[in-house]
């Protein structure tokens, strides 16, 4: 989609004096049925995932295999050296199953460190980072989002976008300062 | 904010019916006067296993009472707004710590036969000569004076405002309960530390971990919040709090008793590691008996019970947000703590493996027939939630 002077269209947006409004606002395009769009505060707002339709991320299910990774390279780092490779009687400690107490620190550290590295890479990717620049801060007063402003931008590649009728909905549930952002 | 459309309360709140529950009232009355009187029987017939089983039964009930009054201190000194409407139960639960105190006297009056140190003479023992100073009669009980009368005060007091708010709405009581709560906190530390090491460490005087107060602090902790689970889903299938306490609500109860039960295995885990892999007789003793003969069976069950079989359940959120299914692994919890005390205190009596007595049973149903009589008769005299905290909306508006 272009505007008349050809400029291609990344979106519509309109910011909300306050978080309540924007919430109502959430609910009332989720309603609408739109899919590719997105809420921006400077604070989290609760409830906002319900009021978005948002399902259960994945996140979850990829930090849980991370974690399990951990834990396995350190039960195969540690126990294939210390009782198969070259089993050596340290302290008198035995170097079985036994032995297993002095294994659980790095078994709970790698454990927590491939959690912590596959939930901050899948978060990475799911969000679409790392990149240079965003079409939305083409937009001036979206600086605020930082600071005091609560905006909701739809994105032109949602299959329901049509001008005149997501600016209708978006007047309709409190918004201002409506505008179209340009994608370039 | 919310989806829910949240129909606020009524000011006057909400009363448990105790004249609906007076039979039960009644039973559980009974139970606990046969179970009192078999416990003097008890006294008299076997001092010795008695004395053992009491304090077992009593370790146990005094933790899911001291962590209750945790979380209330906690509550107001963070400002927190989840568990306004869960907070008059911790506080009716906490208030218990006086029936507690009555518990005690029987193990003040049979300490002959629970602390060996307490019978050795002057210059018998140079190890214990030099504990001497700590470790004696009278600073003993001036400290069990003093944990008791930290308990007793600071849960009455909690109670007591939180209860006057109810009739004024006077926001006053919320600052007066957070400046409370900032000194109990740091007495709540010390009492219970210490009060593990005196009652529960003591019974070994030779022994000593560092790490034994927070061990004994981190399984209160969890076990008086799975504890709390129970009470407030019984209230709620009695047909209490319905409109009040919501599915998000359960959802933090069940992240706590997640948590706890992390924090649980690290420190016990700690405790034990450092004890394991420095190997020194005056350490080991204390899991060289529990690790040996057939209390390793129990060792065992503890380790797999109380840490990896609820840490794999409670990872799932769908668990959390299902009171019923929470509720198993809650008593589940509850059943281990109780696990963890008869651990602690029976292998110092028979430590050549388990032997099971009349008088544990005896006792655990005495103590515990008894709170919940008590609990029934203090339960229906006040809200069962904090019906005019300044944070009571937010709380039942509660997202996560």
């Amino acid at each position: 989609m272009r505007t008349p002077a050809g400029h291609k269209v990344y979106a519509m947006a309109a910011e909300y004096p306050s978080a309540a409004a924007l919430y109502e606002a959430a609910k009332q395009v989720r309603d609408a049925g739109f899919k590719r769009w997105d809420v921006y505060s400077p604070f989290p707002i609760h409830g906002m995932d319900d009021a978005m339709g948002l399902k259960k991320s994945w996140l979850s299910a990829v930090v849980l295999i991370g974690g399990i990774s951990g834990l396995l390279t350190a039960a195969i780092m540690e126990f294939g050296p210390s009782s198969f490779l070259y089993p050596l009687t340290v302290h008198g400690k035995p170097t079985n199953f036994f032995t297993v107490p002095a294994f659980f620190p790095i078994m709970f550290e790698l454990t927590v460190l491939f959690a912590a590295f596959a939930s901050f890479f899948a978060w990475q990717l799911m969000n679409g980072l790392p990149r240079w620049h965003h079409p939305i801060f083409n937009w001036e007063r979206f600086s605020r989002a930082t600071n005091d402003g609560f905006f909701l931008v739809i994105e032109a590649r949602d299959p329901r976008f049509t001008e005149n009728e997501t600016r209708d909905l978006l007047e309709k549930s409190g918004g201002q300062h409506i505008t179209i952002v340009h994608d370039e | 904010m919310s989806d829910r459309s949240q129909a606020l309360p009524t000011p006057e709140g909400e009363y448990f019916e105790s004249n609906r529950f007076a039979g039960l009232s009644v039973l559980v009355g009974l139970t606990a006067f046969v179970a009192l009187t078999l416990s003097i029987a008890g006294a008299m017939i076997d001092p010795h296993q008695f004395s053992f089983s009491w304090l077992f039964a009593f370790a146990f009930f005094f933790t899911l009472c001291a962590g209750c009054l945790f979380w209330t201190i906690v509550h107001h000194a963070t400002d927190a707004e989840w568990s306004v409407v869960v907070r008059r139960q911790l506080e009716n639960i906490a208030s218990l710590a006086a029936v507690l105190a009555l518990f005690f006297v029987p193990i003040l009056v049979l300490r002959h036969h629970l602390y060996e140190w307490m019978n050795i003479p002057p210059g018998h023992d140079p190890a214990f000569d030099a504990k001497r100073p700590y470790l004696n009669w009278h600073f003993f009980l001036a400290r069990t004076i003093f944990y008791f009368g930290f308990f007793i005060l600071a849960s009455f007091f909690l109670r007591r405002l939180s209860i006057r708010q109810d009739k004024d709405g006077n926001p006053r009581c919320t600052l007066l309960m957070r400046k409370v709560a900032f000194i109990a906190l740091p007495l709540f530390a010390l009492s219970l530390s210490f009060g593990a090491f005196d009652w529960l460490m003591g019974l070994n005087y030779r022994w000593f971990s560092t790490m034994w107060g927070v061990y004994i602090f981190a399984g209160a902790a969890g076990s008086s919040m799975s504890l709390l689970v129970l009470v407030i889903t019984a209230l709620r299938s009695a047909g209490y709090l319905k409109e009040v306490v919501t599915l998000e609500h359960y959802h933090i109860m069940g992240k706590w008793m997640f948590a706890f039960c992390v924090f649980w295995a690290y420190i016990a885990f700690g405790q034990y590691m450092l004890i394991w892999y420095a190997n020194m007789p005056e350490e080991t003793q204390y899991f060289l008996t529990r690790n040996t003969e057939s209390w390793w069976n129990l060792s065992m069950l503890l380790v797999i019970g109380r840490f990896f079989g609820p840490f794999a359940i409670l990872l799932l959120r769908s668990i959390k947000k299902q009171p019923h299914r929470l509720c198993y692994v809650a008593g589940w919890i509850v059943f281990m703590q109780m696990l963890d005390m008869y651990l602690v205190v029976l292998p110092s009596l028979h430590g050549t493996g388990i032997h099971l007595s009349v008088w544990d049973f005896v006792s655990v149903i005495a103590m515990g027939a008894t709170l919940g009589f008590v609990y029934l008769q203090i339960v229906g005299r006040t809200s069962l939630f904090p019906v005019r905290d300044p944070r009571l909306i937010e709380s039942l508006r509660l997202t996560n």
